[in-house]
C-alpha cells in the first residue's frame, strides 16, 4: 500500500463554512496565521468497523485522526449507549505508555495501594528519565512492566484495581 | 581519493567516532579534503546514513550509548584495526572525556581536539573558574571550592551563600545540561539541595563535588568560538546567542548576537580569548558566557569540542571548522583565512540562524517523541543549509540525542535570516513522529524574537512566551477539517478512537480557508 501524499496551504480569509461541500471549508480572522498542512498516504481504508485513520500534519501538529461515516457514527453511539445502559462500566484502569522507550526502574509492586500523583514507574527515552506518575488513587492489580523492558507507545505499564 | 594534487590531505584516513548527522558532516568535509572514513556503529545504526557513507564501518556493540559509542577501548581498536591515523569525537559521547582523549594520544594516535589536560581543566567547572578569574575573565559570583556536603551545619556554604545572595545554584562540577543542579530560594533549603544535588551529580557523572553559583536571571547564553592552534595562539570567530532553550538545551542558535555594540563585541571576544589561553585550548573550543540586563558578561564554562551549531558561525565566516580543525590537528598553524574571518567577526557583515529540530513535543513539555519517520522532505533554496542523516522510512531510536536535523539560513541581516528561515520551515515536511517544528514556525513569527536590539532574548523565553498547549489546540480544528475532506466522507473525525468525534463544521467556523495545492 503506498497511499497517495497530498499537501494543503489554508491561507487567511473570510469565515463559511458549506456543509454541503466539503473541499470548500473557509473561515476565521486575519489574525490567524496561514496553516501549512501536510498529509501522509496510508489514509487506511475503512477498517470494520468502518473508521479509517488519517495522519495529519498541521504547522508541524502531528495528529493520527479517526474519520468515521456520519451514518455508521450514529449506529455505533446507539449500540454504545445501550451496552453501557446494560451495566458494565468502571473498574480496572490501565496505565499506557505515551513514549517509548526502556523501563528504567518500577517504584510499586502489586497489591500495593497509591495515591494520585505518586511515582508508578519510570521510562528512560533519549537520555531522560520520564517518570509516570498514577491518574488517580487505587490499589495495583498488575505491572506487566519489568525494569529493562522496551515498550511501545500504548503499551500496558500498570493496572489498577 | 582527492583529485588534487597541489595539496596532500591532512590524513590519509580517520575514525570518526560519533552518529547522526555530526558524523555525516565529519565525513563530507574529510571526502573534500580527500580523506578516507572509518564510521562507528551501534545494531541500532547499522543501516544509519553515517555508515553507508563512509569507506569503512566497525560495529561497536548493542544500541544503547554505553554498550556502543561510550565503548572507548572498542573505538581506539577499531582504529587501530582499519588503519585509521587520527579520531575525531564529534560532539557528545566521547568528545569531552580527557581520558579517551589520552588513550587516543597513547595508542599512537591523533586525537582531532584540544589536549587532554586542556579537557580535564576544563571540563571540572570549579578549576574552570579558577582559570578563567585567574585570567581577569569576570565568572558568575560563587564559590570556588567544593562545597561540604557531609556536614550538617555547613556553616561556611552558608556564610558564602549568603555572600553571594538567593536565589542561587548549586551546580555540579562535572555537571552539564541541567543535571546535578538545583536552584535555591532561601538559606534553609540549602542543606538538602547540597545533598540532592551532589546525588544526582554523583549518579549522573560518577562525582558528586558541587559548588554555589548566584541564579544570573534574567540573561541570555552567549557564547564565543574558538579556534586554536599547538603554539598557544587562539582566535575568536565571532559569537553565538543560544538564549532561547528548554531543560537547559538550546533550541535556536543565530551569529552574530543581536544587539551588541562593537565595544561589547570586542570586550567579549577578549574575555573568551583570555580563558582560553588561559587553559592551554587549541583547535575548536566555544567559551560560554550569560550576559545580563545590566549588560555585563559573566563567564560560565568552556566546551571543549565542536559544537552543535558551529554550522551558523561557518556560514558567516565561509570557514569549513571541521577542515580547520583537522589542518590543526597535524600540527599547522592557525590558517590565515581563520585570521581574517577573527578580524571580520568584529564587524560582522552577515547574520544566520539555525533551529534544531528534534524529536519532541511541544505541547508535553518537550518530551521526547521517538518512533519511524514517515515522509521526509528537507529545505533547500538561497541561503539554507541542512545538516541531518535522516531518510524517510528512517527509525528515530529512542537510545540517543532527540535532535534529527539542523536547519539554518544565512542573509545580509537577522531580518533576512529570518524570512529566510520561515520559508525554509514551510518546507518541512516530516510525518510519523512529532517534532519541535511547531515552536521554531511559532518562534519565528513572534514580534519578541522578532526585535532586532536583542531585549526580547532571554534563557526563560520558552517558561514565558510559549504556550505548546493553546498551539495544538488551533491547529486540531484545522487538521479536523483536512482529515475529513481527504477521506472525501461528511463524517465525524475523532483524535483517538476513544476521545470524542469533533464535527468538521464546527471546527470549520473556527479555522481557515483550505486552498488545496498541487500533488
Amino acid at each position: 500500500m503506498t497511499g497517495s501524499s497530498r499537501s494543503l496551504r489554508i491561507a487567511p480569509g473570510p469565515a463559511t463554512a458549506h456543509q454541503d461541500d466539503p473541499t470548500s471549508v473557509v473561515a476565521s480572522d486575519e489574525s490567524v496565521p496561514p496553516s501549512h498542512i501536510v498529509h501522509d498516504g496510508e489514509i487506511s481504508s475503512p477498517g470494520p468497523d468502518g473508521i479509517r485513520s488519517v495522519e495529519v500534519i498541521v504547522d508541524g501538529w502531528r495528529f493520527v485522526l479517526s474519520v468515521e461515516d456520519e451514518a455508521r457514527a450514529s449506529l455505533r453511539e446507539r449500540a454504545t449507549r445501550a451496552g453501557a445502559a446494560a451495566g458494565g462500566g468502571g473498574g480496572a484502569l490501565e496505565i499506557r505508555a505515551i513514549i517509548p522507550g526502556r523501563i528504567a526502574s518500577v517504584a510499586v509492586t502489586p497489591g500495593e495501594s497509591v495515591d494520585a500523583g505518586q511515582t508508578l514507574l519510570a521510562v528512560e527515552a533519549m537520555k531522560m528519565q520520564n517518570e509516570l506518575r498514577s491518574p488517580r488513587g487505587g490499589t495495583v492489580m498488575r505491572v506487566p512492566a519489568a525494569v529493562g523492558a522496551t515498550v511501545e507507545v500504548g503499551d500496558v505499564l500498570v493496572i489498577l484495581e | 581519493m582527492s583529485l588534487r594534487k597541489d595539496i596532500a590531505p591532512p590524513f590519509s584516513r580517520i575514525l570518526i567516532a560519533n552518529r547522526g548527522e555530526i558524523a555525516l558532516r565529519v565525513t563530507r568535509t574529510c571526502r573534500d579534503l580527500g580523506v578516507e572514513v572509518i564510521a562507528v556503529y551501534s545494531d541500532a545504526d547499522a543501516h544509519a546514513a553515517h555508515v553507508q557513507a563512509a569507506d569503512e564501518a566497525v560495529r561497536l556493540g548493542a544500541a544503547p550509548a554505553g554498550e556502543s559509542y561510550l565503548r572507548a577501548d572498542r573505538i581506539i581498536e577499531a582504529a587501530l584495526a582499519t588503519g585509521a591515523e587520527a579520531i575525531h569525537p564529534g560532539y557528545g559521547f566521547l568528545s569531552e572525556r580527557a581520558s579517551f582523549a589520552r588513550a587516543v594520544v597513547e595508542a599512537g594516535l591523533v586525537f582531532i581536539g584540544p589536549p587532554a589536560d586542556a579537557i580535564d581543566a576544563l571540563g571540572d567547572k570549579l578549576a574552570a573558574r579558577r582559570t578563567a578569574a585567574a585570567a581577569d575573565v569576570p565568572v558568575v559570583p560563587g564559590t570556588f571550592d567544593p562545597a561540604p556536603i557531609d556536614r550538617a551545619d555547613a556553616i561556611d556554604e552558608i556564610a558564602a551563600a549568603d555572600a553571594i545572595g538567593f536565589p542561587l545554584l548549586v551546580k555540579a562540577a562535572a555537571g552539564g545540561g541541567g543535571r546535578g543542579m538545583r536552584r535555591v530560594a532561601s538559606v534553609s533549603d540549602l542543606p538538602s539541595a547540597l545533598v540532592a544535588a551532589s546525588n544526582e551529580a554523583r549518579a549522573a557523572f560518577g562525582d558528586g563535588a558541587v559548588y554555589l553559583e548566584r541564579e544570573v536571571r534574567p540573561a541570555r547564553h552567549i557564547e564565543v568560538q574558538l579556534l586554536g592552534d599547538g603554539s598557544g595562539d587562539v582566535i575568536a570567530l565571532g559569537e553565538r546567542d543560544c538564549s532561547v532553550q528548554r531543560r537547559h538545551q538550546k533550541l535556536v542558535e543565530e551569529t552574530p548576537a543581536p544587539g551588541l555594540t562593537t565595544h561589547e563585541r570586542r570586550e567579549l571576544h577578549g574575555m573568551a580569548v583570555r580563558a582560553a589561553r588561559a587553559a592551554g585550548l587549541s583547535n575548536a573550543s566555544t567559551a560560554e558566557f550569560l550576559f545580563d540586563r545590566d549588560r555585563r558578561f559573566w563567564f560560565l564554562e568552556v566546551n571543549a569540542r565542536s559544537q552543535v551549531e558551529h554550522g551558523v558561525t561557518e556560514l558567516v565566516t565561509d570557514l569549513d571548522l571541521v577542515a580547520e580543525q583537522l589542518w590543526i590537528a597535524t600540527g599547522r598553524p592557525l590558517s590565515d583565512r581563520a585570521r581574517a574571518a577573527a578580524e571580520r567577526a568584529l564587524a560582522p557583515t552577515r547574520h544566520a540562524i539555525e533551529v534544531r529540530l528534534a524529536a519532541e513535543d511541544p505541547s508535553r513539555d518537550f518530551a521526547p517523541a521517538p518512533g519511524r519517520v514517515g515522509k521526509w522532505a528537507m529545505p533547500a533554496g538561497p541561503g539554507v543549509r541542512v545538516d541531518t542523516a535522516i531518510r524517510p522510512g528512517e527509525r528515530v531510536p529512542p537510545e540517543y540525542d532527540p535532535m534529527i536535523a539542523k536547519v539554518m539560513t544565512v542573509a545580509g541581516d537577522r531580518r533576512e535570516a529570518i524570512a529566510a528561515l520561515r520559508r525554509a520551515l514551510d518546507e518541512v515536511e516530516v510525518t510519523g513522529i512529532q517534532t519541535t517544528l511547531p515552536f521554531d514556525r511559532a518562534l519565528m513569527r513572534d514580534e519578541r524574537f522578532l526585535d532586532d536590539d536583542g531585549e526580547g532574548l532571554s534563557t526563560d523565553w520558552v517558561a514565558e512566551h510559549w504556550d505548546g498547549a493553546a498551539d495544538r489546540r488551533r491547529a486540531l480544528d484545522v487538521a479536523v477539517i483536512a482529515a475529513a475532506r481527504s477521506a472525501d466522507i461528511a463524517g465525524r473525525v475523532s483524535l483517538r478512537k476513544d476521545d470524542p468525534p469533533i464535527s468538521p463544521w464546527r471546527a470549520a467556523a473556527r479555522a481557515a480557508a483550505i486552498d488545496r495545492r498541487p500533488r
